[in-house]
């Protein structure tokens, strides 16, 4: 091994210097850390920059914030969370967006062990550390010799704790892992919208498929001129394939000019700084290798087929597809549509999703919820600041906690109560809270009360949720003992069930007790409805007063909430476009194989016409065969996406049930798309002059 | 039962009109036979077209049965036009996705004929024209004057009072198209049907009770006793 670097993860700190104080969001690094990394250094050395316990390194524009340059900034002092001065040992530039790690402050990490004695725990897994092997080391067999490392060290029967290494290169794509295995990441959305990317484009190859094919009736006269002239028939299958070649190259260009005036849009919705490389020799090589294996799918079906005509057939105009070819024609159709409604079925369910987790009531009120995080003076001044707070127009409640009521993450399996099983590992969430939390959050109390300064021996009191007492079994909770983490105390309050965690989790048990003059957390303030700007202004004055050496910064519940769902937001926005796109490109198909049937049929329907049919009746003749093949679409996409959708939902723990309804809607908005495709097609077939289409050369 | 009145047809070619048929005036009776001849692009197709309400004169009057064709009603003419026309087609005309029987069936389709009496109906035809053994073969499996005999039970399925020929024996050979005047001669005088063929064979013309003739969109000459004018 050469090097070796612990780093945490993000955290948004004040720092003050030169009589200024500013948040800034930064991590902490190992000695190694900068010569491990790339991160240019614009002041510093490389190998001394995180080497003391009170080193720190800045970003370029943190170094300006505080000193004006990076020149300035270097040995100067900045003091941290008002507590600890560190000394400026190195300036990186700015860390790009498109880096994985992102800081603009770095503080050695003696510094994080300081702050977090759990962290020494040899059975603590939080933080990672970053290796670099010396050249020529076989990582496989390095990460062998690892694995048991820790068993050394730490002993507990039930549990063991391997060491693994994962190329940095994978973490940012594949970082989920399920029993110590790997098992997806972002990796599965690059897979997944890739295999819909290759689906479009299929689609579009299989168009031109079948719009060439259906062309060739009217080129029938020409191929067999050329073959009676002596063109060869791989001479003809070059004048295909270079046909499809040269439509892809102009695709290809269109595209590119599309990308360039589209990727802004793009980058804003996924909130990336994506550019096109054109200048990267593998892009073009790539770019060029995708058009070249698209013309030649494209061109190929249509060039083997054409030119098998039999050209005494074709000058006599006698030339007819066979049925098989037709079926193949339709069944390329019905693939697309395929698609497209598993698409629009998706699109529903997503955005049904999305909707229910925007309705679900949550068990208390993320609406006009203020979180204010629990910093320097405001620690010891939280009592002071709630009296203050409560008194102020437009406050109506305020608590605090230990941990983000969005999403409750620490569990523990230290809860005892009478009749417990000894062998059961269940984890109970935790968290400390103040008073009138329940209040604060709006959470219905089922039996009990909330916590409250009115009762000095709620210090030993724990609030529960139904889903803990169901599991602990009691009559009678409210009094009877629990031990929580070799505390004893009583329950005193039961409340309904609450989602302090994602809807992708079940609701877990729950033990609160009373944490009102905990060293950390935020505090929680319900502010009344409409009032939320004038409520901000005062708290703001009032935090200025008990903490001045820290901004006051604050975040809504609602927005917290609303972060747990990006993903699911841009996947639903993604697939939007998708589907959008899927089924305009399926909708030209089915105009070609339209455009292509009424050109067939058009003796047919000159005769029956000459037999009497009416316009009508020839338009429902022809749109029939279509609404056939849609119909077969809907068969065979509904069980698909159902499959889809049904293993992409269960991953909520609550979701929306799939209802038929959905299916119908999808299969009816193909259809009526695919109808008003057809029908100009159609329209035109019904009218048609008889005389003309019976008319013989 | 037909009254042509000054009917008149044009193509504008390079914005000169070109007349294919120039004020045309001809009446025929229930219960004839006209053939009409003429040089090829005379204008002899275009003329039965317009009597089969299939293609539009730019000029002229057209009375069926007394009421005059072209200040009907859409629905009106197609209703009339389905009741009283059988066609005949030099290149048979036939389907070719359906078969024999089929082929025959579907003008009763577009009039709204019961499925039983649809049955005997075509039965009665395929019976009446030896075909009943071919009735599940398809158009390409038969030859020229079988087709244009599966074409003639179509024209007659729904019992018309004019069927109209477009020269029905023209594909096929000399045998064949005298079996098929015979058989038109028959319908004319054993069933009453007015017949107007288009022909270019004076032997075939033979068969008819009048015959005239196309130049350059006039009508040259009445031959044989001349009823109308
Ligand atoms: N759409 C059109 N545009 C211009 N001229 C046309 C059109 N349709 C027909 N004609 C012309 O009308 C004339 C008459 O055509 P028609 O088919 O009636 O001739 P015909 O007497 O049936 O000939 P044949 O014996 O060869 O069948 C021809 O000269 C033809 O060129
Ligand atoms: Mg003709």
């Amino acid at each position: 091994m050469k090097f070796a670097a612990g780093y945490a993860w993000n955290k948004e700190a004040t720092f003050e210097a030169n009589n200024k104080i500013i948040k800034e969001g930064g991590n902490y690094g190992g000695e190694d850390f900068f010569r491990m990394f790339s991160f240019p250094l614009l002041k510093g050395r490389a190998e001394t920059a995180l080497e003391e316990p009170l080193a720190i390194a800045l970003s370029k524009k943190m170094a300006e914030d505080f000193f004006g340059s990076a020149e300035k900034a270097y040995g100067q002092t900045i003091r941290f969370q008002n507590k600890k001065d560190f000394k400026v040992t190195a300036v990186f530039d700015n860390v790009p967006s498109s880096s994985s790690l992102k800081f603009d402050y770095l503080l050695n990490w003696e510094e994080f062990l300081n702050e977090n004695e759990w962290a020494k725990d040899w059975g603590n897994n939080a933080p990672e550390t970053y290796l670099v092997l010396r050249e020529g080391t076989d990582a496989k067999a390095f990460a062998k010799k690892i694995t048991a490392f820790i068993e050394n060290y730490f002993k507990e029967p039930n549990f063991k704790v391997r060491l693994d290494l994962q190329p940095f290169g994978d973490v940012y794509l594949h970082s989920t892992f399920k029993d110590g295995e790997l098992s997806g990441g972002r990796i599965q959305y690059v897979r997944l919208f890739s295999v819909i990317a290759i689906f479009i484009l299929l689609i579009a190859c299989i168009n031109f498929m079948n719009l060439t094919t259906a062309r060739s009736v009217r080129r029938a006269k020409e191929i067999g001129v050329r073959k009676v002239v002596g063109a060869f028939r791989i001479a003809l299958i070059r004048q295909f394939i270079g046909e499809a070649l040269f439509f892809v190259f102009l695709a290809a260009i269109v595209s590119l000019v599309l990308v360039a005036l589209v990727m802004p849009l793009f980058n804003e919705l996924t909130h990336k700084q994506l550019t096109v490389p054109f200048a990267d020799p593998r892009f073009l090589l790539g770019f060029a290798g995708l058009i070249l294996l698209t013309g030649v799918v494209s061109g190929s079906y249509p060039a083997l087929y054409l030119s098998s005509f039999n050209s005494i057939s074709v000058l006599k105009g006698t030339i007819r597809f066979s049925t098989g070819a037709l079926w193949f024609r339709k069944g390329l159709v019905v693939f697309q549509f395929v698609l497209s409604i598993v698409l629009i079925i998706g699109t529903i369910v997503v955005s049904r999703q999305i909707d229910y987790v925007q309705r679900i009531n949550l068990g208390y009120d993320r609406e006009n919820l203020l979180y204010v995080p629990l910093e320097g003076d405001l620690l010891k001044n939280y009592a002071l600041f709630k009296n203050k707070a409560m008194a102020l127009l437009g406050i109506q409640q305020v608590s605090r906690i230990t941990d983000n009521p969005t999403n409750i993450s620490n569990a523990t399996g230290g809860v005892q109560w009478e009749g417990k099983d000894p062998t059961s590992m269940v984890q109970f969430a935790q968290a400390a809270v103040g008073y009138d939390f329940t209040g604060t959050l709006k959470i219905p109390l089922v039996q009990g009360r909330d916590f409250s300064k009115d009762f000095p021996t709620d210090s030993a009191g724990y609030i529960i949720n139904e889903t803990a007492l169901k599991l602990i079994g009691y009559k009678d909770p409210v009094g009877k003992k629990l031990v929580f983490w070799q505390m004893p105390g009583m329950i005193i309050g039961v409340i309904k069930d609450c989602h302090f965690s994602s809807l992708h989790d079940p609701i877990r048990p729950i033990v609160l007790r009373l944490g009102e003059t905990a060293d950390y957390g935020r505090v929680l303030v319900r502010t009344e409805r409409g009032k939320t700007r004038e409520a901000l202004a005062s708290l703001e004055r009032i935090s200025k007063e008990l903490n001045p050496k820290f901004p006051f910064t604050y975040s809504f519940s609602d927005d917290d909430y609303q972060k747990l769902y990006t993903s699911e937001k841009l996947v639903g926005k993604l697939s939007n476009a998708f589907a959008f796109l899927a089924i305009f490109i399926s909708c030209l198909g089915l105009l070609g194989l339209a455009m292509f049937t009424a050109e067939q049929r058009t003796r047919e329907f000159g005769i029956r016409k000459v037999l009497g049919a009416s316009a009508r009746s020839l338009f429902q003749l022809l749109s029939k065969e279509f609404i056939v093949l849609v119909l077969l679409a809907l068969l065979i996409a509904s069980p698909l996406a159902w499959y889809f959708m049904n293993s992409w939902l269960l991953d909520y723990a609550y979701r929306v049930n799939l209802s038929w309804w959905m299916f119908a809607l999808a299969g009816s908005a193909a259809m009526m798309i695919a109808l008003l495709t057809v029908s100009l097609q159609a329209i035109k077939a019904a009218f048609v002059n008889p005389v003309k289409s019976l008319r013989t050369e | 039962m037909i009254a042509l009145q000054h009917i008149s047809k044009w193509y504008n070619i390079g914005g000169k009109p070109n007349f294919v048929l120039k004020d045309i005036n001809l009446n025929i009776q229930e219960g004839e036979f006209l053939s009409i001849m003429g040089p090829s692009g005379s204008g002899k197709s275009t003329l039965l077209n317009i009597i089969g309400m299939l293609d539009l004169p730019n000029e002229g009057r057209y009375d069926f049965f007394g009421q005059s064709v072209y200040d009907m009603k859409e629905k009106h003419r197609q209703d009339l036009y389905k009741k009283n026309i059988g066609f005949i087609f030099q290149a048979y005309h036939l389907i070719d996705e359906l078969n024999v029987y089929e082929n025959i069936e579907t003008p009763l389709l577009y009039q709204n004929v019961k499925s039983s009496e649809r049955k005997a109906m075509v039965g009665d035809m395929l019976d009446r024209f030896n075909i009943v053994g071919k009735k599940d073969l398809f158009p390409s499996q038969l030859s020229g004057g079988q087709q244009q005999l599966v074409g003639i039970a179509r024209a007659l399925i729904a019992k018309p009072r004019l069927l109209l020929a477009d020269e029905p024996t023209g594909n096929l050979n000399s045998k064949q198209g005298e079996e098929i005047m015979q058989l038109f001669k028959q319908l004319n005088e054993e069933e009453g049907i007015t017949i107007i063929q288009v022909t270019h064979s004076e032997k075939n013309a033979e068969y008819g009770s009048r015959k005239i003739d196309l130049l350059d969109g006039r009508i040259q000459q009445h031959i044989k006793e001349n009823i109308s004018l």
